[in-house]
């Protein structure tokens, strides 16, 4: 055959394979399966059904659960087939409004999807579903695996919790459908990525009630992808103990990690609320009551109230004093006589202290020591230091919504009380009053400087082996020799002597927050064993008086009880 | 000289018509009115383009694939909106992509049609360069749809323009080589037949080629693809396929299949599909559309329109047969091909059997762009015809 010939009979031959090809599968489509495509299109019978991916668990640093995943009966509807009597129906069972239900059949443009109704009900409420199941076309009753939290509140603000997704937020983040949950606060938002997993799909057909009577054989199902797993830094035995000794305080705040490479092993807050609660979704009214508590519940005190520091800042003071060369440790300024006097006002001391120097007056936390120290270095100084150790902004741990503190330099000043400020707000800072504000995680991480020797100021975290992140602080060595020594003499013979432990070094420092709307708040950093530090303890008791009368001693149980836990895992691991 | 033979033309507008009747169906009178407009531009165009000679095409051809390279990496820039494939011009936009297709078919012909012989290994280089290029522009938009279709227009060209067929299947091998090569057993089974084949050539250079490079890309796939982490797999999938929904993965060919079976043999009646109405049919007026006919007409609907266009592919490929001047033919071949593989594509696609890729079916699928460049490629078809009488 001619070759040309040849190439157009090829070139036509295959034409018309490929239309046979593409005539062959309509007629298996129209004619062999038209039947059952019909069937399903008639009602549209085949519903996509989501395999719920469970959430990743949380463990603590040992490989204790914090949070898991547990089944749960929730009740669903799908859209096309339930009609008003049985939405209404469902409603009075519920105790919810019809209302609210059909604000969720809109999100949804296929009204084939089963949307979710209400989730987490008790086996009773599922009997009576079942009784009434002739009235109840469209509805579903299915298991899914929703978040649990075996230890309710210990953990609440620093896990966070999840709830469902709104439909403002689905609008926005195309990856979630409706009824998923999705991370709020701690580490359930900061972490959703990792730990939510990806849900599956399988394709079932339905009768006219919405029941399902069998799995679509031609179309395989997705499988689920579980969540990853996530493990924390957090210390679940501590924190329970913390948890108990702070028992006797309505309100208080926790926190206490590794100096030397920011592993948090407790963010404790105090009060709590049960984030078990989220996850069949809370009323308004129990919603309202829980933001609009005087106490607080929701809020994280740890990381996101902002405190005076009281006397916790005069080692910083100290520091830059020395560092700078400003003045020798042995010097002494005025005998505390119990006061000072500026102008008509007297600034006062809590005893008669004497003639001190710079150990001794941080050593018994000496306010006229360091009223003159203050005025002698100069607002500009003090402010220096204090956003150099990263005071007025957050620490950067692994948790959303952290907040910032606020340090008063000379521009705030300036602007709050226009030029007119005196000596007397520099007096007030030196003892850690008036304006300055900050959080306790910023303190401990602040404390990390003369912890951990290395000269370097440490960013805690949550998220186990993680390389830790510090920044260089380069400070006169002798500077800092001087003020740990006065931190170790706080707890042997000053302030802090509440917070010794039998056979540990414990160094520290005492702070009491005046507080204009009613009692002190107490204050304690401290750290231990004195040469290498493995644990920093910053605790803050609201409203509960001095510093070293009550959050020295519980720093000192915290730390005996870390060592206790330390020396058992030690031998475990040997 | 012979007049002009419209039939190319009044098939394609006919195939035109039943699009714009699925069209109104899928997407109402909005969709209709611009698409009508398309269509009149269209056939108005065609019927200006065959008034040029095949001298023009053949004289111009390299400066038509640079301009649409040209237009193709600017839209990379200025594109309007992600995927970067359209220019907006005032009330409509302009996918260059769907040009491109003619500038590339015009310049590989007037390549090819300088050719004597093409039995050398290297002559596959040159073309598939001028592919190449074009095609990774628009890979980088990206529109997998539109770029892979660069390749069978090159390979028909090839074997219109004299390529022996099993050389072409040669050169492919590595290809071949790299997708059986995820079983072990199926891959070692095309070596061997594949094998066999070769050395009964007694070509050693084909021969090398089979021992050389064809175990190399059969081994090294699965070693990158198993070394790669689950979510750049599954990043590279979902890049190769973007149409896939991200909900679920098989839902619109599931849809798409419900709607074409319930049609049966006589279809549920104009405007009475169930599935697009419920909006269970995502894309149902461009890559989708097909789906309606199937659901709307039945398996009558789907004869009618199949044989209408084995009647224009038949007609095409009668005419690049008749043709003796052999760039005219190439252009007719190439075109041809482009026309034939869209639409094998879409269809595939809508009946379950093909991946999911947008790829509009020509004539039909709502799209000025495509409307607009099918009927231009009509009219270079009818210019180089009323040359050859």
């Amino acid at each position: 055959m001619d070759p040309e010939l040849k190439k157009y009979r090829f070139l036509q031959i295959a034409i018309l394979l490929s239309f046979v090809l593409i005539l062959f599968f309509s007629f298996k489509l129209q004619i062999f399966e038209g039947k059952y495509y019909h069937r399903l299109s008639e009602e549209n019978r085949i519903k996509k059904k989501y395999i719920i991916a469970p959430r990743g668990n949380i463990y603590d640093r040992y490989g204790r659960v914090l949070a898991n995943t547990r089944p749960a009966f929730y009740v669903s509807i799908i859209p096309a087939l339930a009609e008003q009597k049985t939405i209404t129906k469902i409603a009075q069972i519920f105790g919810i409004d019809t209302t609210e239900i059909k604000k969720k059949f809109k999100i949804e443009k296929n009204p084939y999807v089963a949307i979710k109704i209400v989730r987490d009900i008790s086996f009773k409420q599922v009997s009576m579903i079942e009784e009434h199941r002739s009235e109840l076309a469209g509805i579903e009753v299915g298991v899914e695996p929703v978040r649990n939290y075996p230890y309710a509140d210990l953990f609440c603000h620093v896990l966070g919790y999840v709830s469902e997704i709104t439909d403002v937020e689905l609008k926005l983040m195309k990856e979630y459908k409706i009824g998923d949950y999705i991370g709020r606060t701690g580490i359930e938002e900061q972490y959703e990525k990792e730990l939510s997993g990806k849900d599956g799909i399988d394709y079932v057909e339905v009768d006219v009630l919405g029941r399902e009577v069998g799995k679509v054989a031609e179309y395989r199902p997705v499988p689920p992808v579980p969540g990853d797993d996530l493990y924390t830094t957090l210390d679940l035995e501590l924190c329970d103990s913390t948890a108990q000794l702070l028992k006797p305080y309505p309100r208080a705040a926790v926190v206490a990690l590794n100096p030397q490479n920011g592993e948090v092993y407790v963010l404790y807050s105090k009060p709590g609320y049960d984030p078990n609660r989220f996850v069949r979704g809370l009323k308004a009214a129990e919603w309202n009551a829980l933001i609009n508590s005087q106490d607080a519940p929701m809020f994280n005190r740890a990381t996101m109230s902002c405190y005076p520091i009281g006397s916790t800042i005069k080692p910083f003071l100290a520091l830059v004093a020395l560092d700078k060369g400003l003045i020798e440790p042995k010097k002494r300024f005025e005998p505390c006589t119990g006061g000072l006097r500026l102008g008509n006002r007297i600034f006062g001391c809590w005893k008669i202290h004497g003639s001190l120097n710079l150990v001794e007056a941080i050593t018994h936390s000496c306010d006229v020591y360091f009223y003159q120290l203050g005025k002698f270095l100069g607002i500009d100084n003090i402010a220096e230091i204090l956003y150099e150790l990263g005071f007025g902004q957050p620490t950067g741990i692994d948790l959303p919504q952290e907040k910032g503190g606020l340090i008063p330099d000379r521009n705030y000043l300036n602007k709050k009380y226009g030029r007119s400020w005196t000596e007397g707000h520099i007096y007030n800072l030196s003892i850690g009053q008036g304006d300055i504000l900050a959080t306790p995680l910023q303190l401990a991480r602040a404390y990390t400087l003369f912890a951990n020797q290395e000269n370097v100021l440490v960013v805690p975290h949550l998220k186990l082996h993680q390389p830790p992140t510090i920044k260089k602080i380069n400070k006169n060595i002798e500077a800092l020799q001087t003020v740990r020594e006065a931190l170790h003499r706080v707890v042997l013979v000053g302030t802090g002597t509440l917070a010794r432990v039998y056979g540990y070094e414990v160094s520290g420092k005492t702070g009491t927050a005046e507080n204009p709307h009613g009692e002190d708040h107490a204050l304690f950093v401290g750290y231990a064993p004195t040469e290498k530090p493995r644990i920093l303890v910053c605790a803050l008791v609201e409203n509960a008086g001095h510093g070293g009368a009550v959050a020295a001693p519980l720093v000192g149980r915290i730390i005996k009880i870390f060592s206790e836990i330390e020396k058992r895992y030690s031998h475990e691991t040997e | 000289m012979k007049q002009n033979d419209f039939r190319i033309l009044f098939f394609s507008a006919l195939i035109s018509l039943i699009g714009l009747a699925m069209i109104f169906s899928t997407g109402g009178s909005n969709y209709l009115l611009k698409q009508t407009i398309w269509l009149v531009l269209g056939i108005f165009f065609s019927l200006l383009v065959s008034k040029f000679s095949v001298r023009f095409w053949s004289a111009f051809s390299f400066l038509f694939y640079l301009l649409c390279l040209l237009a193709t990496g600017l839209v990379l820039f200025y594109a309007s909106g992600y995927p970067r494939r359209w220019f907006n011009i005032g009330f409509f936009s302009l996918q260059p992509s769907e040009f491109t297709k003619i500038g590339t078919i015009l310049f590989l012909a007037s390549y090819l049609s300088e050719r004597k012989k093409l039995e050398k290994f290297a002559d596959f280089f040159i073309p598939l360069l001028i592919i190449a290029l074009p095609s990774s522009l628009i890979f980088m938009e990206p529109d997998l749809g539109a770029a892979q279709i660069f390749f069978p227009i090159m390979c028909v060209m090839l074997f219109w323009a004299g390529m022996p067929f099993e050389k072409i299947l040669i050169f492919f091998s590595p290809l071949i080589s790299a997708f059986t090569s995820f079983s072990i057993y199926i891959w070692l089974g095309f070596m061997v037949i594949f094998g066999i084949f070769v050395y009964s050539r007694k070509k050693l250079t084909e021969i090398l080629y089979h021992i050389i490079i064809n175990p190399i890309t059969g081994l090294i796939t699965p070693l990158i693809w198993h070394s790669l982490k689950s979510y750049q797999q599954k990043r590279i999938i979902a890049f190769l396929s973007p149409w896939i929904d991200p909900k679920g993965i098989s839902w619109q060919s599931i849809q798409s299949k419900i709607a074409i079976g319930s049609g049966q043999v006589l279809g549920k009646g104009f405007l009475s599909g169930t599935q697009k109405k419920l909006e269970f049919l995502p894309e149902r007026h461009t890559d989708f559309i097909f789906s309606c006919i199937g659901e709307e007409f039945g398996l009558l609907g789907v004869l009618i329109v199949t044989f209408m266009y084995i009647l224009l592919f038949y007609r095409l490929l009668r005419i690049a047969h008749e043709t003796k001047h052999k760039f005219s033919s190439l252009v007719v071949i190439g075109i041809l091909t482009w026309f034939w593989y869209q639409t094998f594509i879409n269809i595939g696609m809508t009946l379950g059997i093909l991946p999911i890729t947008g790829v509009p079916l020509p004539f039909i699928s709502y799209g000025g762009s495509s409307l607009l460049a099918c009927f231009l490629a009509i009219g270079i078809v009818l210019s180089i015809q009323r040359g050859k009488y």
